[in-house]
């Protein structure tokens, strides 16, 4: 961000937030009070420390002062909470650092895993670890995005299952020649040192999940938006969080999507020159997922409410990412970036010109949707639903463009088997005992594989979804083998074992995660064994 | 141009439902116009004050204009009122995609689905056009009843609040009162459903049976409707409401229906072939229970009211036969499949 942007934004965000709950008591007071009592339970919840004995004692100083005091009092300690979440999610950013860092973008990739480890990387990488980068294929929409990023702001929305996406697609975006974007990174980020301080000046922004009150989010999502107006470019995750099942992201998380739609009104009402958004949705995807058991785990504990956010999974233990890294390298696999077709922040796809078109590829005047008799307008009802309308949009690019590989595929072909070997048994039983067989015999699994890949080679050639070179070029005996190599090589335990002329399913969890992401799929259904 | 909008509300069909939806927005003083597809029908409204097809013996109002250019026409309205029967609904929907803007109002009043695809109309409309802001409307509207001045109640759903204002808005004090809700999916389904279950209490009358018989039927027949609506996501409650239970009173005991026509002759041992060829509307039920039909099997939903209008329908069940297949299934606890959900 531009140094002289970025304490403007920073005020124009406390500002917008002041603004909207300033001026009625009761929304002043509900603002100052919710606060306080949210951010208490937090902090009860957390290990004591200075940090928290001093942010306790200041919100025992403000409640006390809020409760007795008059309206202006509490305008000004309400401005008080305010500013202390802006400064503390744009943090120490510092404009000279964010131009070196700019340039030190290629390392990014090199910087987490030597941070990480970095003797041993050195040590036991032979190429050195730049070879991560050649992992890493960019397909899809590209020129479009480039195309859009000239004519407007561009806020990326993105699959994300596990912590190396960020910086993977950091990198990504910066290897397409993109300016770098703005994205909120979650605490668990920073805690690395170095990863945290290049995070910050690549522009990230501070997202602390630990942090329920309405007031903070609210703080957070305005100042998304107001990066937007300023015309910088904006990735998240809409998902929220990293998939735990391992299914693609079905359901987006409203808020911060909306933040288009809003800055495209406010740039419309100010007649700001490049007033469009447009919103391009992209998948990562992997064969192997670094943190696929902890996610699992999570997500069968209670479907993934139990723990919001994990702070001591694979991610954090250096040994496992460089695992995870040597695997990728040995196993010559690849991770796949796909871009989607922009679309405008209605839901519509947009031409290589920026035009909106429906579905039947005519093209639309967009500004009419926000039209009342003529003039550009707000409606908080109809832009929650417009935004609901990106949502499934979005939704509907991430199925058609994510990249299904063959440890997904197989491992699909094996759950399903048992569960057609172990009818009575519910999901969670089935997971535990492994039902009645603990193994498949090959022939049958290749049967079934080879029907599920025509199956989806099918799908593939009209468009409804994409298979790794793979799946779609090569033998039945190669897919399997494939998947076999990587579900049996990188995991604390194989998912899926072969032992003489038979798959043994050795981790049902890690097979459910990876089949889950073919869910909604329709696979054709095998007659009963 | 915003500034051409120089009407109300432009309402598409010339089925007797259109005309009495225009006639009502006339007499409540908005400025409608009724865009028809074929020229010599906007030519006999304009010039007889009649729609001799559609509404026979009924004297139409004189300032009620129809029109057949859809390309002047649609830009004209914000707020588009499309009563289209479901066979021309696409093509209908297609064309004006053509002309019409994001700003403007789209709802629907058809009751059915499309044939094969089973497309709810208002998924239709996001298909052919660039319209968000859609909604429905439907209720107990017998048009016969409606051009005879009396009063009547509708729902108008949509996800829309703007959507719904403006619909309230054009009927504010009119004889059509207009009630508003959400469930898009509910009201639609509950559109198309109601038809099966007027074509069975046709066939029920056919059979000479009674009015207990009927109201089982009815009864039964809204249970039926609420678990396939819910089984796609609708709120039960809506079959509570006038797009349900309302419109199914209406429908069922009103002989003049074309589904129940159908019901009644089909009860008489005459041939699905013989009465579709001879009726110039048509009947909505017939195409819908073939569609429920076939999408209840793909979601496993057990509809044996359904299940027997389709054997008489396509699988030369005699309606004796059905009553009896109806009478012989097992009776459990009256509400268990909806409130066990």
């Amino acid at each position: 961000m531009r140094p002289e942007d970025k304490e403007r934004v920073l005020a124009e965000c406390a500002q917008r937030v002041f603004d909207r709950y300033a001026h009625d008591p009761q929304r002043l007071e509900s603002a100052i009070f919710d606060t306080i009592y949210e951010e208490r339970r937090r902090l009860e919840g957390e290990r004591r420390s200075q940090r928290t004995a001093a942010e306790s004692a200041l919100y025992d100083r403000i409640y006390a002062e809020a409760a007795a005091a008059a309206p202006e009092r509490r305008r000004e300690l309400l401005r008080e909470l305010i500013g202390r979440f802006a400064d503390e999610v744009v943090g120490h950013f510092d404009p000279r650092v964010y131009a070196l860092a700019t340039r030190a973008v290629p390392l990014g990739l090199n910087v987490l895993l030597n941070s990480l480890s970095p003797l041993r990387l050195a040590g036991l990488l032979p190429g050195g670890v730049s070879r991560l980068e050649d992992q890493l294929t960019i397909a899809g929409e590209i020129d479009a995005f480039r195309r859009m990023v000239e004519r407007g702001t561009t806020i990326v929305v993105s699959t994300h299952c596990s912590n190396l996406d960020s910086v993977l697609l950091g990198y990504a975006l910066h290897r397409l020649g993109l300016p770098p974007y703005v994205y909120g990174a979650g605490l668990n980020l920073f805690s690395n040192r170095l990863i945290g301080f290049f995070m910050h000046h690549l522009g990230a922004y501070k997202v602390d999940r630990r942090k329920k009150a309405w007031l903070y989010k609210e703080v957070l999502k305005t100042y998304a938006g107001c990066t937007i107006e300023a015309g910088y470019h904006n990735m998240f995750f809409p998902g929220g969080t990293r998939s735990r099942s391992g299914a693609v992201e079905s359901r987006l998380k409203l808020g911060l999507l909306g933040m288009g739609l809003d800055a495209y009104i406010r740039n419309l009402q100010a007649n700001r020159p490049r007033p469009d958004v447009f919103i391009v949705p992209v998948t990562l995807n992997y064969q192997l997922v670094l943190e696929a058991e902890t996610l699992i785990e999570d997500h069968l504990k209670e479907a993934g409410k139990s723990r919001y956010i994990i702070e001591d999974d694979e991610f954090s233990k250096p040994r496992r990412v460089l695992d995870f890294v040597q695997r990728l390298f040995s196993l010559n696999s690849r991770i796949s970036m796909v871009v989607g077709r922009p679309l405008d922040v209605f839901g519509n796809t947009v031409d290589d010109e920026g035009r909106s078109l429906d579905r039947r590829g005519r093209t639309v005047d967009r500004r009419r949707y926000v039209q009342r008799d003529g003039a550009v307008t707000f409606d908080a009802q109809r832009d929650e639903e417009y935004t609901r309308e990106l949502a499934a949009s979005v939704v509907e690019s991430f199925r058609r463009n994510t990249v299904l590989q063959s440890t997904q595929v197989v491992s699909r072909v094996a759950f399903e088997w048992l569960r057609e070997q172990n009818p009575e048994q519910d999901l969670y039983r089935l997971l535990r005992t492994g039902g009645k067989h603990s193994s498949i015999p090959l022939p049958q699994a290749y049967a079934r594989l080879s029907r599920a890949i025509s199956a989806l080679r099918t799908m593939e050639s009209a468009g409804r979804l994409r298979l790794e070179d793979t799946i779609k070029d090569r033998d039945v005996v190669a897919v399997m083998s494939d998947a076999l190599a990587h579900l049996a090589g990188y995991h604390r335990r194989p998912a899926l074992l072969r032992r003489g002329d038979r798959l043994f399913h050795e981790d049902r969890n890690l097979i459910l995660y990876y089949q889950n992401r073919l869910e909604g799929i329709p696979l054709p259904r095998e007659a009963a064994a | 141009m915003t500034s051409a909008r120089d009407l109300d509300v432009l309402v598409l069909g010339g089925g007797n439902f259109g005309t009495a939806l225009c006639t009502i927005l006339l007499e409540n003083r908005k400025k409608a116009l009724l865009w028809v597809r074929r020229r010599e029908l906007a030519e006999e409204i304009n010039t007889r004050h009649q729609n001799s097809r559609y509404l026979p013996g009924v004297a139409l109002r004189p300032d009620l204009v129809a029109v057949s250019d859809l390309a002047a026409a649609a830009a004209r309205a914000p707020l588009l009122l499309m009563v289209v029967p479901t066979k021309a609904f696409r093509e209908v929907a297609r064309a004006l995609g053509d002309h019409i803007q994001g700003d403007q109002i789209l709802i629907h009043a058809t009751k059915g689905l499309e044939k094969d695809s089973h497309r709810r109309m208002s998924e239709i409309l996001r298909e052919e056009t660039c319209a968000l802001k859609i909604g429905v409307l439907s209720g107990p509207n017998l048009a016969g009843e409606l051009m005879a001045g009396q009063p009547a109640g509708a729902l108008l759903a949509s996800h829309y609040r703007e959507c719904v204002s403006a619909a309230q808005a054009a009927f504010a004090g009119s004889r059509l009162r207009l009630y508003g809700g959400r469930d898009v999916v509910g009201t639609e389904l509950a559109g198309a459903f109601k038809n099966i279950i007027a074509l069975a209490a046709g066939v029920a009358s056919g059979l000479g049976l009674g009015d207990n018989a009927r109201a089982l039927l009815i009864t039964r027949g809204l249970s039926e409707m609420a678990r396939f609506g819910v089984a796609h996501g609708a709120d039960v409650f809506t079959f509570g409401g006038l797009a349900g239970i309302g419109d199914l009173m209406a429908t069922c005991a009103s002989p003049l229906s074309r589904n129940h026509q159908v019901g009644e002759r089909l009860a008489r041992g005459e041939k699905l072939p013989a009465i579709l060829a001879s009726m110039t509307q048509v009947a909505e039920g017939v195409p819908t229970t073939a569609a429920v039909f076939s999408r209840a099997r793909q979601l496993g939903l057990e509809l044996p009211i359904v299940r027997a209008v389709h054997g008489m329908l396509y699988e030369e069940w005699s309606a004796q036969q059905a009553l009896a297949e109806l009478l012989r299934l097992p009776v459990g606890e009256e509400l268990a499949a909806l409130r066990y959900r």
